[in-house]
């Protein structure tokens, strides 16, 4: 066994341990230590993908060098490495972008907490794409939910504490809901990690026997993950949490920590059930009614919304239900259009939530639109971002929104079924995307002489800037050369099996 | 070949040159034009026309193609019978109007854009007369539409404009109805060339019969328009009572026949033999007794001497239609008489209307009274027009309306040959009631008018010599009806 | 070779922001020069154009961004680059009232590459991406004034044309999906072992995407971004609301009708009536609209709306004949409407009136406008002579010859529209050149024709017009040769 197979497990550790240190440092230091980390994970990963991909095979680690059913198991595979590497490029651009906004969000002595969350948050969002065990798996759902609570709960303004509250209510129910569905597949398995699990449920589906007892376990778990991810109509904490949390926590939130949970579920479904097994229940229909039904309501929500932060939230609604009509169409396709989607999506959401808060900067604060007319000539380089951003959601060719949407349609066409009612929703999703994104790049490139609010421009703020530019870049890059990603998710989900 | 192009285009340019060279100064202001000058010029072209055409007419030519509008939609001259004819009538009228209006339009504004209009009108005229097919034809039926609009709304007043642009929209609807009917039959015929004896294919009947006779329909609605045949006939007594009255002359004599020529080559286009008998003939025939009596009644009951007339231009042409809609040769021959007849007689009718209200400024009936004795040739002249209108020999309207009568009665068509000299019967009783009464109290004022008050009005020779010419020739045709039956039986065979 | 002619635009529009110009006239030199080249280069390219395929990128899967000139680019882009330099010309007189020269500069030479792009692309998802892009670039374009009026109508052109993008994509997935390969092929492209059985969803997505394109196009119901998007400069709505943009949406349906689905695949079925339905109802009723508007250029823009079903009318007949039509119909319109809105921004370069009731009386002062004007409403109607009349006898030739009883209704829809076409088109010709007795011509004395910039194009596309109209068996047989597939 390669040394490199060590790095899930260090990048793990790292993130967990650098959370600890950070509580004492200072509030610059333990910046500093955030990004070292975030680096060296995102280096680590990168490197574990490269490997994977050379070697071809995903590997199991084991924690200790016990075997199961004793040990705790971490799992490697080009879908793992390739998320958590993305997962770290995403944060690293959040917590870049979202850098000059600290201060005046957070109070100053609760900064290393801020980071001490982030931290957490990083090692169980890399515990739940490397785990091969559901306990872990649970253990850092629940890490998770805290420091995200945390996350958003740190500005201490009233609406983000009541937003925290309902987050916490929520997600409680969810974690809940995800031990049950645990606890009884232990009942019915006698196993915990998840190939073992796997090999149980193959043997009760052959035999006929506690079949409904199973499907409830299922059904439990998605559910669980289903609100933790606020697929409609579980979606109620979401606009709250991420339109008032701190900028970078928005794009964290809303860019990673229900992926997290998404490609947990994925993992369930590949690596705990089974493909073929899970399929064949009617639980893919039920998601793909609520995936479909989130993306015309999420937008719909959207559009009447009359805040920029809140409509971005609105919007992962439906990007969300997108993700899920995926999972619904149960083939290899839809799967891969969902696991892409996640990426494009990723990128797109936390690109739009730092664009906007350039674009709030110069209106006041204010987040309302009738004072962003024209923030877009005020911050120049918001203004770009936030369109190429909503471009991409749009789905415009050259954008990885575009690759999503392609890549969805062809695989609804493949399912007989699911075929018309996935296009037309698509279609019409996209006609509603439309509407409120380019009412707001509109409104923002609405030129309004008299505006009381200050410009600012690149040599302000070259940080923020050049996060918005690796932002763009990196959705060019998934828009334009997707293939390769594409790819990579095949082989990735030819690894799970 | 150049005879036919310089009969076509030498009055064209000459009118545009007109419009050109003596086109509103751009200031606004009016400014001093050489009266003089502009009328001898205009003068000058039109007997130059006259000339061409006359010359064109006289030495028959064989059919040329000027070049292809696409590769096989050739524009196409060819003078045959028919366009003979018509030819003939024109080359009457126009010039005689056009010196009476000399006379008539002095103290209108912008002459030259009315004897601009006016030759290029008389250029289209020659063009369709000579028109040798079906597309050649239809770009000239709108292109007379385009320069007889501007004769109509001359006065600029807002009725004119709006009578100018209901004349307008009126003939473009039958002429759209028209190309509808060219698109099929372009289809199933060899050749849009004219024909007396049907182009249509044998195949094309056989498969699409009843679909072309709705196209058959459609097109003599849509060329009925400009005929004013009923129910499309609103434009006429609108537009010819605002119309200069050399204008409303031109008009109702030559530029509404369009219509019949037009329809005399559908009737070709599609045969005889295959609209005879069938439902097309039936309900045409109707229209055309609707509008014959029609016309008449309410020509009868209007006050107003232009208007009065035009409704009865209404009423006369559909004289022509039916007579061509019954589809048998003396009736025919009835039709084309009537052609000459009702354009001449109809010239002089509106001439004398126009030099009364040159003369007194009177257009309602009722004004009328003794103006016989104020304008004793002028009167005369419209008393010999009305009698001919009416159909009293020996004058043309006799002639015609006899041929019509009796081709109706030979058709053997049920109904329609009893019912049809009925009606005409009737509606000449009528005509005699809507233009005896101006001519009786023209002449026969009553015991209780005042003789002292009589002025000589009559008036200049630039205007009594045209009215003259006009009426002369409706006698002409009327004692000597063998001058034109050669090419009118000439006519009905296609030649 | 075939990307620069795409690429000169670009940069050009990138480098009049950026060269700091010290005179007006340099900018105008270094625009035209560029353009004028770039259209040289076009029709070079398009004479001399050999039949391969030029790949830029692969762009995922067995998907790329490819090039390629036949028949159906070769009218595109030939209209296009023959009108584009008359058009900064007039752009060059008319900008000089506006403000934000370079940006709109900047915009108006991009969305000539971009037109060029949907133009040459060999396959639907270049032609797509194009097609996308162009939204995006005009956009800009029609926000120019920065009113409030112009944002809305913004706002709408961008919703409608995205959201046809929308639906236009579900039919460039079923092509993907389903066909054998996304080039464009002159017959279609839909395997027919792939399709067994699943017939009436395809045609169903056949319709939808031919309402998304048709959203370019400006098919009822999805016009009224049209109308309101007049708002823009007179230059980007003579050439890109009357020529570009929605021919672009025309071109598109022409290309997936003939070139992706086939004509084979979709003659006589029940998508073919409903289109040709819906096509027949929008000559209509964009005709009624102008004749009720009294706005100049939305007048223009309603008769546009009309005279683009008109071109689908041809393209939804689904024979070669059709589309010998339509192809006729899509280059003369172009010349004519052209025509007519550079008049109408004439009179509003010069007299500031906007209203079809202002126009009383102004034939007298602006003779060579309204003349010209003149010519192109004959023109617009039909009457023989000249260029419409061709177009329209192509398009009722072919749909007699169909002999599809539904297109025969469509030659009724083609007349009436001609009827209407006469009310709107006339009464501003008589309102200008017959005020009326009392008119008083004081109110119209400071008046005068433009300037060559202005009238140069003018005069140069009324001798087209005319030329069409006398001699168009060249550039028939050409399009014959295109709808055969010869080219």
């Amino acid at each position: 066994m390669d040394f490199i197979c060590n790095f899930p497990f260090f990048s793990i550790l790292i993130s967990l341990f650098s959370g600890t240190i950070c509580s004492v440092l200072p509030a610059k230091a333990a910046k500093a230590v955030n990004r070292l980390v975030i680096a060296a994970v995102g280096l680590m990963s990168a490197v574990l993908l490269l490997y994977l991909l050379s070697t071809g095979e995903s590997f199991i680690y084991w924690m200790g060098h016990f075997p199961a059913p004793w040990g705790n198991e971490i799992r490697a595979g080009v879908l793992e490495a390739g998320m958590a590497l993305f997962f770290c490029v995403i944060m690293y651009l959040s917590m870049a972008g979202g850098a000059h906004k600290l201060p005046d969000e957070v109070v100053e002595s609760k900064h290393s907490l801020y980071y001490i969350l982030v931290n957490l948050l990083l090692s169980s969002l890399l515990a739940l794409v490397y785990t091969n065990d559901m306990f872990t798996a649970y253990v850092f759902v629940e890490i998770n939910t805290i420091s995200a609570c945390g996350l958003i709960m740190i500005r201490q303004v009233g609406r983000t504490i009541e937003a925290a509250v309902r987050y916490m209510i929520m997600s409680l129910l969810g974690s809940g809901l995800l031990l049950f569905g645990l606890c009884i597949m232990y009942d019915l398995t006698g196993h915990l990690l998840m190939s073992n699990i796997k090999e149980s449920v193959a043997l009760i589906m052959a035999n006929g026997e506690y079949q409904i007892p199973l499907i409830v376990a299922v059904a439990l778990m998605c559910i669980g993950l289903c609100i933790k991810s606020a697929l409609f109509p579980f979606h109620a904490w979401l606009p709250d949490a991420y339109g008032y949390s701190t900028v970078s926590s928005a794009a964290i939130l809303s860019s990673l920590v229900s992926k997290g949970y998404i490609f947990l579920l994925i993992k369930i479904i590949y690596r705990v059930i089974g493909f073929d097994i899970f399929n064949s229940t009617r639980i893919i229909d039920v998601l793909f009614v609520f995936g479909l039904m989130g993306m015309i309501f999420g937008s719909l929500s959207a559009i009447k919304e009359n805040d920029i932060r809140r409509m971005i939230a609105f919007s992962s609604v439906a990007q969300i239900g997108y993700i899920y009509m995926g999972f619904g169409m149960g083939t290899q396709a839809g799967m891969v259009a969902s696991i892409f989607h996640i990426l494009s999506h990723a990128a797109t959401k936390s690109l739009l939530f730092i664009a906007a808060i350039g674009l709030t900067d110069v209106s006041g604060g204010s987040r309302k639109f009738i004072d962003l007319t024209g923030a877009a000539y005020r911050n120049k380089w918001a203004g770009v971002a936030f369109t190429a951003g909503s471009l991409s959601m749009v789905g415009i060719p050259l954008f990885s929104g575009f690759i999503s949407k392609l890549l969805f349609a062809q695989a609804a066409v493949q399912v007989e079924g699911k075929m018309l009612a996935s296009l037309i929703v698509l279609g019409i999703s996209t006609v509603l995307n439309a509407v409120y994104f380019m009412k707001t790049v509109i409104r923002i490139y609405t030129s309004e002489q008299d505006a009381p609010y200050k410009s600012i421009t690149f040599r302000d703020r070259k940080a923020y800037t050049v996060v918005l530019v690796c932002s763009i870049l990196l959705n060019v890059i998934l828009g334009v050369s997707s293939q390769p990603v594409v790819d990579m998710i095949g082989q990735g989900l030819a690894m799970f099996a | 070949m150049y005879l036919i192009l310089s009969s076509i285009f030498f009055p064209i340019l000459a009118g545009l040159f007109l419009l050109i060279r003596y086109r509103t100064p751009l200031s606004g202001e009016k400014r001093a034009i050489d009266r003089k000058a502009l009328t001898t010029l205009t003068g000058i072209f039109l007997l130059i026309t006259a000339a061409l055409v006359i010359a064109a007419l006289l030495h028959a030519e064989e059919g040329f193609t000027l070049f292809y509008l696409t590769k096989t939609l050739p524009i196409y001259f060819r003078i045959d019978s028919v366009g003979r004819l018509f030819s003939m009538l024109a080359v009457i009228v126009l010039p005689c109007a056009g010196f009476f209006s000399f006379e008539y339009m002095k103290h209108e504004e912008r002459e030259s854009r009315y004897y601009g209009f006016y030759l290029l009108a008389f250029g289209v005229l020659n063009a369709l007369c000579s028109a040798g097919n079906l597309i050649t034809f239809y770009l000239f039926f709108e292109l007379l539409t385009m320069t007889s609009m501007p004769l109509v709304l001359h006065s600029c007043s807002r009725e004119a404009v709006m009578a100018g642009l209901k004349y307008l929209f009126y003939s473009l609807c039958g002429a759209y109805a028209a190309l509808f009917g060219i698109y099929f039959l372009y289809q199933n015929c060899d050749s849009l060339a004219f024909t007396a004896d049907g182009a249509l294919r044998a195949s094309s009947i056989v498969e699409h019969g009843g679909f072309l006779l709705v196209t058959a329909f459609v097109m003599l609605l849509g060329f009925g328009v400009k005929a004013g045949m009923f129910p499309m006939h609103a434009w006429l007594p609108t537009a010819h009572p605002v119309a200069p009255a050399p204008a409303s002359a031109v008009l109702s004599a030559v530029i509404v026949k369009a219509g019949v020529l037009a329809i005399i080559r559908v009737l070709g286009m599609f045969g005889r033999d295959f609209l005879r008998g069938t439902w097309v003939q039936s309900v045409w025939i109707s229209l055309t007794l609707v509008t014959v009596f029609m016309g008449s009644l309410l020509a009868y009951r209007e006050p107003v001497l232009k208007k009065r007339l035009a409704y009865s231009t209404v009423s006369q042409l559909s004289y022509i239609l039916f007579g061509l809609a019954v589809m048998q040769e003396t009736a025919f021959t009835g039709a084309l008489c009537h052609v000459l007849a009702h354009g001449f007689i109809k010239a002089s009718l509106f001439l004398c209307a126009g030099a009364i209200i040159y003369k007194t400024g009177k257009t309602r009936v009722g004004e009328l009274r003794g103006i016989g004795k104020e304008m004793p040739l002028t009167m005369w002249c419209f008393t010999i027009a009305s009698l001919g209108l009416i159909g009293i020999p020996p004058t043309g309207g006799f002639v015609s309306k006899w041929y019509l009568a009796l081709g109706s009665l030979k058709s053997g068509l049920p109904v329609f040959d009893v019912l049809g000299p009925v009606i005409l019967l009737v509606s000449a009783l009528l005509t005699a009631g809507y233009l005896l009464p101006p001519v009786i109290h023209g002449f026969f004022p009553g015991a209780d008018y005042d003789y002292g008050s009589l002025q000589n009005k009559e008036p200049c020779r630039l205007m009594t010599v045209p009215i003259f010419i006009l009426t002369t020739a409706s006698v002409f045709i009327g004692l000597f009806p063998d001058s034109v039956s050669g090419i009118i039986a000439a006519a009905f065979t296609g030649r | 070779m075939i990307v620069s002619v795409i690429l000169i635009p670009f940069i050009t529009g990138i480098l009049v922001p950026v060269i700091p110009f010290q005179k007006r006239w340099q900018k105008e030199v270094f625009l035209e020069t560029a353009v004028v080249l770039n259209s040289i280069l076009v029709w070079y390219l398009l004479l001399h154009h050999s039949d391969s395929t030029f790949l830029l990128a692969h762009f995922t899967g067995n998907l790329n961004i490819s090039f390629r000139v036949d028949g159906m680019s070769m009218v595109f882009a030939g209209l296009v680059s023959a009108l584009w330099p008359f058009a900064t010309l007039y752009a060059f007189e008319y900008m000089t009232k506006e403000e934000h020269e370079n940006v709109f500069f900047l915009f108006y030479t991009l969305t000539y590459g971009v037109t060029l792009g949907i133009a040459l692309a060999a396959n639907l998802l270049t032609m797509y991406f194009f097609y996308e892009l162009l939204t995006l670039v005009t956009v800009p374009l029609v926000m120019h004034t920065l009113t409030r009026e112009a944002v809305l109508a913004s706002r709408k052109y961008l919703y409608y044309s995205l959201g046809g993008a929308a639906f236009a994509f579900l039919g460039l997935i079923m092509v993907i999906v389903y066909g054998s390969t996304t080039d464009f092929i002159l017959g279609g492209v839909l395997d027919p072992a792939k399709t067994a059985g699943k017939n009436n969803v395809l045609l169903l997505i056949y319709v939808m995407a031919f309402l998304g394109f048709g959203v370019k196009a400006a098919v009822c119901p999805f016009n009224s971004w049209l109308p309101q998007a007049g708002v823009a400069p007179t230059p980007v709505t003579a050439l890109l609301h009357a020529v570009a943009v929605v021919k672009s949406g025309a071109f598109a349906i022409i290309r997936l009708t003939y070139y992706s689905f086939g004509t084979d695949f979709l003659q006589g079925t029940w998508a073919q009536d409903v289109v040709m339905t819906i096509v027949m109802f929008t000559i209509i009723y964009g005709c009624s609209r102008a004749v009720k508007e009294t706005h100049l250029k939305r007048r223009l823009a309603y008769s546009t709306i009309s005279n683009l079903s008109y071109i689908l009318f041809g393209a939804v007949i689904m024979t070669p004949l059709g589309l010998v039509g339509a192809l006729t119909h899509l280059v003369f319109h172009a010349v004519m409407k052209i025509t007519s809105f550079f008049c109408a921004g004439a009179v509003m370069h010069q007299t500031d009136r906007h209203y079809v009731h202002e126009l009383n009386g102004l034939g007298y002062k602006m003779p060579r406008v309204f003349g010209i004007f003149t010519i192109s409403a004959l023109a617009l109607m039909g009457v023989p002579g000249l260029a419409g009349f061709i177009s329209k006898w192509n398009l009722a030739g072919a749909a007699v010859e169909s002999g599809n009883p539904l297109a025969w209704g469509g030659i009724a829809c083609l007349l009436v529209s001609a009827l209407l076409t006469a009310v709107y088109m006339l009464t501003i010709v008589v309102r200008a050149f017959f005020p009326g007795k009392d008119f008083d011509y004081s109110t119209v004395s400071d008046i005068r024709d433009p300037n060559w910039k202005m009238l140069l194009p003018l005069f140069v596309f009324t001798v087209c017009i005319v030329l069409f109209g006398v001699y168009s068996q060249p550039i028939v047989d050409f399009f014959m040769s295109v709808a055969e597939g010869a080219v």
